[in-house]
């Protein structure tokens, strides 16, 4: 191509800023395009420690990283899901494991078969008992799983806790020596075309101008360039997702080194616990109609661990997302483009999806002349738009399958009208344990299995095909599955022994 | 009903009737549901050929059915594909069931083609699929580990009809159904629930159930004439409100493919099996009267036909095909345009996802919303395919293609075109029965030629991709030449040669 270079402007350095470019500067052929960075030393970043999915390490592999390196850089420990505390009512606690429960046998998914033992009558270990994943995690031990999908070791992924600032720092590194120019700088001037409304240029406090073909907007919250300029719609969720805060404080890890991040109901909402390397990463995210700032800060305080390390640090956040993610010459990614709760560590997932669309959808340097194929924007906001839905879903679910009677947030959210998308799924697998699956965005058959039945919904039947077969045989397949995992799981080393051999941070 | 549903009553016709009370039976049989079904006379003529799409060979797997006895008993054939001929001059494309290329780097083989085709290369997109090659020869294409590793090497079949629901019906009968027949049949209704209670039958039968199965097509005897659920025609589903079918003697060689010739008054389409061949024209009732047709399809196939008759289509559907404790399935259900010949995919589509929902207890309200979403779903990603085919035909024929070409286009088959067009992506759906390829071969053979590619590809150096391409070549030329002509394999399973 030989219209020379489309020249890609990314505003904000943040995590989804160097996240977008590290990708851009892999994937995008550098004859092409040019790839400038813009931030600014003034403009702090939300990164609070960050918990992730498995999907960060897909990301992390095609751009190369050294998972080790990586993994030191940035103070990260392992994950192998999310522990939930008190979310159905005080007392209990599941997992939600990024990995499978059981095995289907027989054509028939493995819970069909497990409530079919249950029913009858047999003795039969805790759903919990057969995920490795879940084992091991409560065991706080870690290892790699194993390649061969004969192994019960192959059945989990796994993901990171780690500093989202230090990642993005990480980033910028990497990224820098691979050809992305970054400038500092505070945006005051946009400039736009009169007659296209497309965006032209930025200019710094400086009085640098930086001049674009396309323009992403990593702005965060203020959503500087799609919003501020293209006024793109905000479709609020707050009536499902009422958490419109978070305090977040750092404390030293006086609790188990664990391979999870532990979410704890609250009265108004619910606080995490993100184990790194070095400290422990808190946080209450809570309803502002519900709890005062102040009441809020005080539950927070007197739940931690050890002593706060700094001054609880106050974020507020709007949920929903954008109609539009992409706008004339403009795509935004992160939290310009919506915000969801970090109830399932979806952040990064979202920036993640949205860089790899971006880049697969990104035009062309003959288009730049003569006008971006809106086909191209109209597939990047339907897709954004699908992760964004199922990601909201999978979130409400938490919430709605309470059973914590007599805390007025808690009472609302049992009793709001939820979307007919999750309705049809919780309806669906209380009458027959079945699962309404979808083949693309996030949250698979095992997620919602968790979740389902972690908040209790229990279903009233399964799928009939399970009484086919010999109950004996069933029932004795079924213990010696959950006998191979605790075996297997007896036999890992634990999470902290497998940090200092393979990841220690220096101190 | 106070209990799980135990009884299931089956009322319908030919394959859709058999096929459905035999995969019934079978999944639910050892659980002690039973399965009653009730056969309404023949619809089918001497002559009819139906045509699979790949996925029937899971079903017949779920059944135990054995793919060489199938061939043997009803004397069908393999098809690779079709073979889509326009009016010369335009040269035939090929839509092949199996895969297209291999990735290179990681990246889809497509975009590779579509750049390699901008900068000159004169090979057209069906020389990378080892189906498409396979069938252009004459042969089939007998997956080994390397053509696995390739990519898929998919296939349906094109079937004599009378014989298949024959086949189904002997099997359905060796899994221990009962069956009556009947010349009609009339629903009695449960007053209170608003569900059947009762199918009465000639001779002052009746048949209790809990669940009533409508496969009976058409006249959906149950959902319909049952229930009073209304038939609700699709505006947009077709140009096509007749077909006109005849039967033509057995090719000397029998094509493994189907084929659909394109002419000003509608298509042809050519189903070959080995006792027979099925000729079917599409046409429009606007512009064509059935005389008009019946010299057009004699026309075009250059056959000479037999038995022509017409039948009215439509295209449009019911709502919920799930209907208290009504289930219709296939044409009763939901009826589509006939190009790529859906039809027994939409009575498969609707078996399978009744097992999998299957009531688990007496009340069904969940399962019967799931069924009615998940179908919907599927049955407006198929309507995509004619309307897109429709909707972008090249083929300048005055009367039915310009009239085709002027429907409005749905949405969704707009975004896939688009989106294509500007990078080659077909927009990733749920509930899509056709592989990307598939639709690219579709888009590419109607003229449409993405304009980019993405820019990742670039990274692959032009001699990485010439030589990969070359090997895919040199792979596909040898595998070919291995494979046995459809002939020479039908007569091999026809001689026991095969199990």
């Amino acid at each position: 191509m030989s219209d020379g270079p489309v020249r890609i402007v990314i505003v904000g350095g943040g995590t989804a800023g160097w996240m977008t470019a590290a990708l851009m500067s892999r994937r995008l052929p550098a004859a092409d395009y040019s790839v400038t960075l813009v931030e600014s030393d003034e403009i702090g970043i939300v990164g609070v420690g960050e918990a992730t999915l498995p999907h960060v390490k897909i990301f992390n592999d095609l751009l190369g990283l050294d998972e080790a390196e990586f993994m030191r850089a940035t103070r990260a420990t392992f994950k192998l899901g999310i522990e939930f505390r008190d979310w159905n009512r005080p007392g209990d606690r599941y997992i939600h494991p990024f990995g499978a429960f059981g095995e289907p046998w027989g054509g028939l998914e493995f819970q069909h078969h497990w409530l079919r033992v249950k029913r009858a009558g047999r003795p039969v270990a805790p759903l919990w008992d057969y995920s490795y994943s879940v084992k091991a995690a409560w065991a706080n031990a870690f290892e790699f799983p194993d390649t061969d999908p004969a192994s019960v070791r192959s059945t989990y992924s796994y993901a990171y806790h780690f500093d989202a600032g230090l990642y993005a720092e990480f980033l910028r590194g990497w990224t820098t020596a691979r050809g992305v120019k970054r400038v500092e700088g505070k945006v005051v001037e946009i400039g736009r075309d009169v007659a296209s409304g497309l965006l032209q240029s930025i200019t710094l406090q400086s009085g640098a101008r930086i001049a674009g073909d396309l323009f992403v907007d990593c702005t965060g919250f203020r959503s500087l360039l799609l919003a501020g300029q293209f006024g793109a719609q905000w479709e609020d969720w707050t009536n499902w997702l009422p958490c419109d805060r978070a305090l977040a404080a750092p404390c030293a890890n006086r609790g188990d080194f664990s391979p999870y991040t532990r979410s704890t109901a609250r009265p108004a909402g619910w606080q995490w616990r993100i184990p790194l390397q070095h400290r422990v990463g808190n946080g209450y995210v809570f309803s502002s109609q519900f709890i005062s700032e102040e009441r809020a800060r005080e539950t927070l305080l007197a739940n931690l661990e050890s002593e706060a390390q700094a001054e609880p640090r106050l974020l507020r956040f709007a949920p929903g997302r954008r109609v539009q993610t992409w706008v004339g010459n403009c795509a935004a990614i992160g939290l310009a483009s919506g915000f969801l709760e970090p109830l399932e560590s979806t952040s990064i997932f979202l920036i993640q999806a949205a860089a790899i669309d971006l880049v697969d959808l990104m035009p062309t340097p003959g288009m730049v002349k003569n006008g971006i194929d809106p086909a191209l924007s109209a597939e990047f906001n339907r897709l954004s738009a699908m992760q964004y839905e199922r990601i909201r879903d999978f979130l409400i679910l938490h919430y709605v399958a309470n059973s914590r009677e007599g805390e007025p947030f808690w009472d609302y959210l049992r009793h709001m009208e939820i979307p007919e998308s999750l309705a049809q799924k919780m309806s669906l697998f209380r009458s027959r344990a079945s699962l309404s699956l979808y083949q693309y965005g996030l949250f698979a058959r095992d997620s919602w299995l968790a979740v389902l039945m972690g908040q209790g919904i229990i279903p009233e039947g399964y799928d009939r095909a399970a009484d086919a077969f010999d109950l004996a045989m069933v029932g004795d397949k079924l213990d010696a599955f959950a006998d191979r995992i605790a075996r297997n799981v007896a036999s890992m080393p634990s999470h902290a022994r497998f940090i200092a051999d393979y990841c220690k941070a220096p101190q | 009903m106070s209990k799980a549903p135990l009884h299931v009553v089956v009322v319908g016709r030919d394959i859709a009737l058999w096929l459905t009370a035999v995969s019934l039976q079978r999944a639910l049989g050892t659980t002690g549901v039973s399965v009653t079904a009730v056969e309404l006379p023949a619809s089918l003529h001497p002559g009819d050929v139906i045509r699979s799409l790949p996925a029937l060979e899971a079903l017949h797997n779920r059944l135990g059915i054995n793919e060489a006895d199938l061939i043997r008993a009803t004397r069908g054939s393999y098809t690779l594909g079709w073979n889509i001929a326009p009016p010369a001059p335009a040269t035939p494309f090929f839509l092949a069931h199996g895969g297209y290329g291999t990735p290179i780097d990681g990246g889809e083989f497509f975009h590779y083609w579509a750049k390699a085709r901008h900068y000159g290369l004169d090979l057209d997109f069906e020389t990378f699929s080892p189906t498409a090659v396979a069938a252009r020869q004459g042969r089939v294409l007998l997956p080994d580990a390397d053509i696995e590793k390739f990519g898929r090497a998919d296939y349906g079949y094109h079937l004599p009809a009378i014989e298949y629901a024959g086949f189904l019906k002997g099997l359905a009968h060796r899994a221990g159904l009962t069956s009556h027949r009947s010349h009609r049949v009339v629903v009695e209704r449960d007053e209170v629930a608003g569900a059947i209670a009762a199918v009465r039958l000639d001779q002052g039968r009746r048949i209790e159930g809990d669940l009533f199965v409508d496969a009976s097509g058409v006249e959906a005897v149950l959902i319909g004439g049952g229930l009073g659920r209304a038939f609700e025609v699709c505006a947009a589903g077709s140009p096509v409100d007749r077909i006109l079918v005849a039967s033509a003697p057995r090719f000397a060689s029998v094509p493994v493919y189907s084929e659909v010739r394109i002419r000003e008054g509608g298509w042809l389409e050519l189903l070959a099996s080995q006792t027979t061949s099925q000729v079917r024209f599409a046409y429009s009732s606007i512009g064509c009267s059935d005389e008009e047709a019946l010299a057009a399809a004699r026309t075009a196939a250059q056959l000479p036909l037999q038995q022509a008759r017409v039948r009215t289509v439509q295209s449009g559907g019911r709502s919920d095909p799930w209907t208290a404790n009504c289930i219709a399935v296939g044409a009763a259900a939901h009826q589509v345009d006939p190009l790529f010949d859906l039809d027994l995919h939409i009575v498969q589509l609707g078996i399978v996802h009744l097992i999998s929902l299957f009531p688990a207890h007496a009340r069904f309200d969940a399962e019967r919303d799931e069924y009615n979403r998940v179908l919907a779903s599927n049955l407006a990603r198929l309507r995509d395919l004619p309307r897109a085919f429709y909707g972008l035909n090249p083929f300048h024929a005055a009367g039915f293609w310009d009239a085709a070409q002027r429907r409005p286009m749905a949405k969704s088959a707009r975004h896939k075109i688009e989106a294509f067009r500007a990078r080659g992506q077909i927009p990733p759906m749920e509930d899509e029965t056709f592989a990307p390829d598939f639709w690219r071969a579709l888009l590419v053979g109607l003229g449409e030629m993405p304009l980019t590619w993405p820019p990742p590809i670039d990274l692959t150096p032009p001699d990485a991709l010439r030589d990969a391409l070359e090997r895919m070549l040199d792979f596909i030329k040898d595998k070919v030449l291995e494979q046995p002509t459809h002939d020479a394999y039908l007569q091999r399973l026809a001689q026991g040669e095969l199990v």
